[in-house]
């Protein structure tokens, strides 16, 4: 449905997006994800034909956007970052101007009425955009892109300046968006886009740092694993112990947690796994594990490694990326 | 297009900028207007016309000051360019809404004369000329404010710039008179919008005058468009 090839813009010297190319089938979400400046808004702005690349393509469907960028955007619904609203008209007069604006020919009362009950505005219909709050703003921006039903959503950090209630709502309606539309979201925020996205792609400094569904990403950096355990016995034998296990790289003692159990973190080599060599060692030994967590990187781990200055893309890119890009459509 | 026009012509007079420019211009009418009728004289009429088409002219920038300068400033343009509208028909759709909201306080200032004319019988060819002169005149200068506007974000910086450019169009054929150089004398003559409103004023439509000032329009009107596009490539 959307297919992003080799996108870049350069704003004289400045490199806002560079190479950055996927590919979106039907009835997916995707999250886009980065830290502030990334270059989300800008991919984003791009796709729906609000500014142009410097150089790559965007198809929508059947169409390019430029070469016949009406049809392409008859297509997209987005919600910008500001949501273009404007503050003298009330929600209802704003989305019949959308609705003719887009050229929309779908039962006018009946389309707008459910799109206003989906994003849960109805209440506020006849009141002027300029009073309303932060929070139902952003739903009217909402109830905007969805005018028309276009296939694809475009959404440019939906939850915004909505309370925690309203963003697990609007999180639902994404995620049921995502039955029957091409979504894309983007957010700075992780546990959001973990929560809707089926697919995430991370951008950093205007590159594209990596492509896969959350799983694959919290797996991608294999040989981080490490298990933390608590067993009951006398430390140093214990950690002595331990350290003498195969496979195990490091053993750090957190301390006494409860009266004679210490916690300790044991980090594995490569792909090992500890769980079991641990268990038999303590059943020999005869120390109680009290607790035992296998804890891989948290996907949070692993935007923070693709996104901190120390890790770009080169060491990490290949194995995530090559195994993914474009496989979708 | 229509979407667009529609919408901007209902949002003039949501917020107080359509009643205020109708309303003060038909007030300033109506002061001159008042004027002729304690004289006594029908035949004063045609020059009621004549002096509130520069008063018009003045109050011209109040109403495209804020086309594109406050789509700009609350992000708004995005929700135009993003749609299956052609730039264009955005740009023209705005033209043609300041244009209509300029075109009513015109028309209602045809009332009075309308009235007169039960009892005496007005010059017609020069009320009627100035008129039309008027919409053409202002046609060209909305479509000038339009594109002023949409360089800036400012509504203020807008609304004077324009204000800048009206007065300036209005006495460039007085600039012309004072210029030795005869090429160029001709040449601000050709452009001054008041030596090409003139034969309006005494009821004759000029045919090099109507086509020049809807050139102007058409001009501005493609500037304008030009200028939204080049923001893609900013």
């Amino acid at each position: 449905m959307i297919e992003v090839k080799d996108l870049s813009k350069r704003y004289g010297e400045n490199v806002a997006l560079d190479g950055v190319g996927f590919t979106a089938g039907e009835n997916t979400v995707i999250g886009f994800l980065g830290p502030n400046g990334a270059g989300k808004s800008t991919t984003m702005n791009i796709i729906t034909g609000y500014l142009s690349a410097s150089s790559g393509s965007v198809r929508i469907g059947d169409y390019d956007t430029l070469d016949q960028p009406n049809e392409a955007k008859k297509l997209i619904g987005y919600l910008p970052e500001i949501p273009p609203l404007y503050p003298d008209m009330t929600v209802k007069e704003y989305l019949n101007f959308v609705y003719e604006l887009k050229k929309v020919t779908l039962p006018r009362k009946k389309h707008l009425r459910e799109i206003c009950a989906l994003v849960r505005i109805t209440d506020v219909a006849g009141r002027l955009i300029g009073n309303l709050s932060k929070g139902y703003r952003q739903r009217v921006g909402l109830a905007q892109a969805l005018v028309g039903n276009p296939p694809v959503l475009i959404l440019d950090e939906p939850t915004v300046g909505l309370d925690p209630k309203q963003i697990i709502e609007v999180r639902d309606l994404i995620k049921s968006l995502g039955r029957d539309h091409t979504v894309i979201l983007s957010s700075h925020i992780l546990p959001e886009v973990q929560a809707v996205a089926d697919r995430i792609l991370i951008v950093n400094r205007g590159h594209l740092v990596a492509d896969g569904t959350p799983f694959e990403l919290e797996h991608s950096m294999s040989g981080e694993r490490h298990v933390t355990a608590r067993i009951e016995g006398a430390p140093q034998e214990v950690e002595r112990a331990l350290s003498g296990m195969q496979g195990v790289r490091r053993v750090r003692n957190f301390g006494e947690k409860e009266p004679g159990a210490y916690e300790y973190e044991i980090d594995a080599k490569e792909d090992a796994d500890l769980r079991r060599p641990l268990f038999s060692l303590a059943a020999k030994r005869n120390w109680p594990i009290l607790s035992m967590r296998s804890s891989e990187l948290s996907l949070e781990d692993v935007f923070l490694r693709l996104t901190g200055s120390a890790y770009l893309r080169d060491d990490a890119l290949p194995a995530v990326n090559g195994k993914k890009g474009g496989e979708k459509q | 297009m229509k979407a667009i026009a529609k919408k901007e012509f209902k949002s003039y007079f949501f917020s107080p900028i359509g009643y205020v420019f109708v309303g003060v211009v038909l007030f300033l009418f109506g002061i001159y207007f008042y004027q002729v009728i304690r004289i006594g004289s029908s035949s004063y009429l045609t020059d009621v016309y004549g002096t509130m088409f520069i008063w018009s002219m003045m109050f011209l920038p109040i109403l495209t000051m804020r086309s594109f300068s406050e789509e700009l400033r609350n992000h708004t343009d995005q929700g135009l360019l993003t749609a299956p509208v052609g730039v264009g028909g955005i740009v023209f759709g705005k033209f043609l809404a300041a244009f209509c909201v300029f075109a009513v306080a015109i028309g209602l200032s045809l009332i009075p004369v309308v009235v007169i004319s039960f009892f005496s019988s007005p010059g017609w060819a020069a009320i009627f000329g100035t008129v039309i002169g008027s919409l053409l005149y202002g046609a060209a200068m909305i479509a000038i404010g339009v594109f002023i506007s949409s360089l800036t974000q400012s509504q203020i910086i807008a609304a004077i710039a324009t204000f800048g450019v009206s007065i300036l169009l209005l006495v460039l054929n007085q600039i012309g008179g004072l210029v030795t150089n005869t090429f160029l004398s001709a040449a601000l003559n050709w452009i001054s919008f008041d030596s090409r409103y003139q034969p309006f004023s005494k009821g004759i439509l000029n045919l090099s005058s109507i086509v020049y000032f809807l050139s102007v329009a058409a001009v501005f009107v493609f500037l304008t468009a030009r200028r939204l596009e080049s923001k893609r490539w900013g």
